[in-house]
């Protein structure tokens, strides 16, 4: 049994609402175990970033993500979407991926699960649960899970 | 065989068709076939021949007639003897020859001879009667009607013959009969009068059916007896089905007598090998006719026999135009309102001309939601009471076949209905629905109280001097009287077709209507289903903005908290605090959009567990009220989506928990009626549920309000708060399985809210 392999952990966030993404990032800059994070605005940036076209083909720019945060009912490529895709790609399919969405919809849960999904969250609106959320969130798959090795650039 | 008595209990039994006698105008020779011996006679052979039975009996009929008449009978007898009757047969009496007209028949194995003697003008009238035959028959064929034909036949026929009256005579499908027709010099009318059907018994009817013609020429005549009386070939009477001399039953001599009828001729008009009617012919004196004469007018009565059915047809042709004309009212009114009974409401006259009827009632029973709705009913013309008739059609149920009955007598029925047979003893009965319980009823009076009856109801009953009653019509139509208590004229096969065509107008009608409104109701679900997506995905999309102004609000406090006053962080305290109200609402919307399209999954859920776990939940949630839940009796198992009716049975028990501020608070939930758990069926009312509390209660005025969406009756705070979603959802749920939810309330005493889980069933 050999330990895990340290290495940086990052988290790639799809959202498009610039609202969330804010309070997002205000509450992972004050978590007390920073995680460094990219963000991407919609399904077609996402699946850009992951497989290094366009502006991300500098594995730099793009760096394997440990986590992926997805907002479900990002614009153009939809959310389900980018799960599908992530959870058919051999490479990539290992990434856990949480889906972060305003959706309780059973059908939407459902459906992620389905593809693959690691954990659904509805995104609280209270500001207090949003926080707790997110850092419980954060604490659980970096402190507390093991990940698998970051999938090969 | 004579002396055996007949009166009117045994006239139905007796044996017309051998009476053993004979009228005494004509000689009757009985032959063994194949010799022509003579082997019974009439005792008038004296009278007529100048020859004594005795002197008859055993002799061949070559002893009376010569070698051409006997050839002319063997002839007859080989071929069609009615064609070739009557014979001229002429036999010598002494010195002198009488002629006769002979009429031969085989039957039963012996050869009758029937002599009648001819009178002077016979033979050289036929041919001018001929001539008037084939006038009358141009006649009978160009008549347009019935009754103009049957005009046009009793003025020819006693033209013919000279009777005082002839008439027409038709019998109704019971074998009463009516006089259609009359050609009379008496100052008495029959025309219209109506006999009971006993007049003439079965076995008379059999007779006139097998002799197309009858001929009483004395109705007070003796009758002549047989040597021997039985047949010696048999042992038996002789059967004197088909001879024109057979004597007629003493019963019907005394019945002409009574009418005063001295003579009397009778032709019968058959149709489909039934006796439908005769020709009847009185006359106050005795009256003979030749033979000659007869076959012209038996002639008559088979012409008219076989146009009966053109005319009948022509009859109901009329009849079905003008019923058909009333039906294409009908159509026309139904169609043009909105509900049946309006359209048929607006027909009312037509609704009894349609079948003849003197009353009608239209009746609408409940409506599937509506066992509570009364039933509605609408009276047209003479009816029975109103009160007596929920009976009747709950009585008239099991007795529809097709959709469809018909009585002339519903007193017979039923005793129940007695009293009403004056103006109910016929009734047409149409189903239109069965579920909605929706039928038409048409009546028709007692008989008695609508036509004139021959016979004279007046005269006193004669009591002869031993104490029995003297046979008279008026007996006669008294026994009938007793017999045809409590009936109507019969319903037509015509106007039962109408009816039932009504009802697939009716059905055709109700059935378009339908359309239409299933039509605009999917329309309405397709609006219906938009508007949900449009609720769920607003809901959705509203709650990112939202979160984003609480968030921001958050941040503000968070970060410049220290620099904002005290009111300034009140705003915004009051800013969160109304982004967390929306949230609630948006939820709500959310929530009841889904109800909407989810898709239910029933399964057989015992209500009595599931209600039971509902409570224990409330009750955990609020364990400082002390409530008293009460469930009377176990509730049954119902397919239904467990969820959602979890959902239905939370928010209204925590309803009734929540609105109540009586020191003793409790909850009833219970159910309506008898379940029939193990029925084949579906049933027909689905079980109707309730949960009852002795809360707050509604006012009367809101109780429309309640199961609007975001409707509440009380501050936000008051009574523990709430969305105001929570009976938009119940609604919602119970539809979604089909059923209704009402509710039952009073102020200060409480609300029942009623559901129900299925639809009624369609039949």
């Amino acid at each position: 049994m050999t330990s895990p392999v340290l290495q940086t952990p990052s988290l790639l966030i799809v959202e498009d609402s610039n609202e969330d993404f804010e309070a997002l990032q205000r509450f992972l800059r004050r978590s007390p175990m920073p995680i460094p994070f990219q963000r991407c605005v919609n399904g077609e940036q996402a699946l850009a970033f992951l497989y290094r076209t366009g502006n991300y083909a500098d594995p730099q720019v793009a760096p394997r993500p440990s986590l992926i945060l997805l907002d479900l009912n990002p614009p153009r490529t939809d959310g389900r979407e980018v799960l599908r895709r992530i959870k058919q790609d051999d490479n990539l399919k290992k990434i856990p991926i949480v889906v972060f969405t305003t959706s309780n919809n059973p059908k939407d849960i459902e459906i992620c699960y389905q593809y693959g999904a690691n954990t659904y969250i509805v995104k609280p609106i209270d500001f207090e649960l949003l926080k707790q959320s997110i850092q419980q969130l954060m604490q659980y798959w970096f402190q507390i899970a093991t990940l698998p090795e970051k999938a090969e650039d | 065989m004579t002396e055996q008595k007949v009166d009117l209990t045994n006239c139905d039994r007796e044996p017309i068709h051998i009476p053993g006698l004979i009228q005494p105008h004509g000689v009757l020779l009985v032959l063994e076939a194949s010799t022509l011996k003579i082997i019974q006679v009439s005792n008038n052979t004296g009278e007529w021949l100048g020859r004594s039975p005795e002197d008859l009996l055993g002799q061949l009929l070559s002893m009376l007639l010569d070698e051409k008449q006997m050839i002319a009978i063997e002839q007859c007898l080989a071929g069609e003897f009615e064609s070739l009757n009557p014979l001229d047969l002429c036999i010598r009496r002494g010195s002198e020859w009488i002629c006769f007209d002979g009429i031969v028949h085989f039957h039963d194995g012996v050869v009758l001879i029937e002599l009648e003697p001819q009178t002077a003008d016979d033979r050289k009238n036929f041919f001018g009667f001929y001539q008037q035959v084939r006038g009358t028959i141009t006649k009978i064929q160009k008549a347009p009607t019935l009754r103009e034909m049957s005009q046009v036949v009793v003025e020819e026929v006693r033209k013919l013959t000279g009777f005082s009256r002839v008439m027409v005579y038709q019998f109704d499908a019971d074998g009463a009969g009516s006089v259609i027709a009359e050609a009379t010099d008496h100052e008495t009318p029959y025309l219209d009068l109506r006999y009971p059907a006993t007049d003439i018994p079965k076995q008379a009817r059999q007779l006139y059916t097998l002799n197309w013609l009858r001929i009483i020429p004395t109705s007070d005549y003796q009758p002549i007896t047989l040597t021997p009386p039985l047949n010696p070939l048999t042992g038996q009477p002789l059967d004197l089905s088909l001879s024109v001399l057979r004597s007629v039953s003493p019963l019907h001599l005394e019945y002409l007598q009574n009418m005063g009828v001295a003579a009397s001729m009778s032709i019968s008009l058959i149709q489909d090998q039934k006796l439908w009617g005769l020709i009847a012919c009185h006359h106050d004196s005795p009256r003979y006719v030749p033979y000659s004469i007869r076959t012209a007018c038996e002639f008559i009565g088979q012409v008219m026999s076989v146009e009966l059915a053109n005319k009948i047809a022509n009859e109901d042709l009329d009849y079905k135009m003008a019923l058909k004309s009333l039906q294409t009212s009908f159509v026309e009114s139904l169609s043009r309102s909105e509900h049946l009974i309006d359209g048929l409401m607006q027909l009312e006259g037509k609704l009894l001309d349609l079948v003849s009827a003197t009353g009608a009632v239209i009746w609408m029973g409940g409506t599937p939601s509506g066992e509570l709705q009364s039933n509605r009913c609408h009276c047209i013309g003479t009816t029975p009471p109103q009160s007596t008739l929920p009976a009747l059609i709950a009585w008239l149920k099991p007795h529809l076949h097709l959709n469809l009955f018909h009585t002339q007598s519903l007193s017979a029925l039923h005793p129940r209905w007695e009293s009403d047979k004056a103006i109910a003893s016929g009734l047409l009965a149409l189903e239109i629905s069965k579920v909605h319980e929706t039928y038409i009823l048409w009546f028709r009076p007692e008989v008695l109280q609508t036509v004139s009856w021959g016979g004279n109801p007046n005269k006193p009953v004669e009591v002869q001097g031993d104490g029995t009653l003297y046979l008279t019509p008026r007996q006669s139509f008294e026994r009938w009287q007793e017999t045809v208590s409590g009936c109507s004229l019969p319903w037509k096969p015509c106007e039962l077709e109408v009816v039932a065509e009504l009802r697939s107008l009716i059905v055709g009608i109700i059935l378009r209507q339908a359309d239409e409104l299933a039509s605009m109701n999917i329309e309405l679900q397709r609006s219906n289903e938009e508007l949900d997506s449009f609720a769920y995905i607003a809901s959705h999309d509203l709650k990112e903005p939202l979160r984003g102004i609480h968030n921001y609000a958050n941040f503000l406090m968070e970060d410049y908290g220290e620099t904002l006053n005290e009111d300034g962080v009140g705003k915004l305290q009051t800013l969160v605090r109304l982004t967390q109200r929306m949230e609630d609402l948006i939820n709500s919307l959310l929530h009841f959009s889904r109800l909407g399209r989810a898709e239910l999954m029933r399964q057989r859920v015992n209500l009595n567990d599931l209600v039971y776990q509902v409570v224990a939940t409330l009750t955990m949630a609020r364990p400082q009220n002390a409530i008293e839940f009460r469930i009377p009796r176990a509730l049954p198992k119902v397919e239904c989506d467990k969820a959602q009716i979890n959902e239905l049975f939370t928010n209204l028990i925590s309803n009734a928990i929540k609105y109540n501020d009586k020191p003793e608070k409790w909850v009833e939930i219970g159910y309506v009626g008898d379940i029939q758990e193990n029925a084949q069926e579906e049933p027909l009312h689905p079980t109707v549920f309730y949960v009852r509390d002795n809360g707050i209660g509604i006012p009367k005025e809101y109780i429309e309000q309640i199961f609007q969406i975001f409707k509440r009756l009380h501050g936000r705070d008051e009574f523990g708060g709430g969305t105001g979603a929570g009976l938009t959802i119940a609604r919602k749920i119970v539809e979604r399985h089909g059923g209704t939810i009402w509710v039952e309330s009073a102020p200060n005493v409480g609300s029942t809210f009623y559901f129900t889980l299925q639809a009624e069933a369609i039949a």
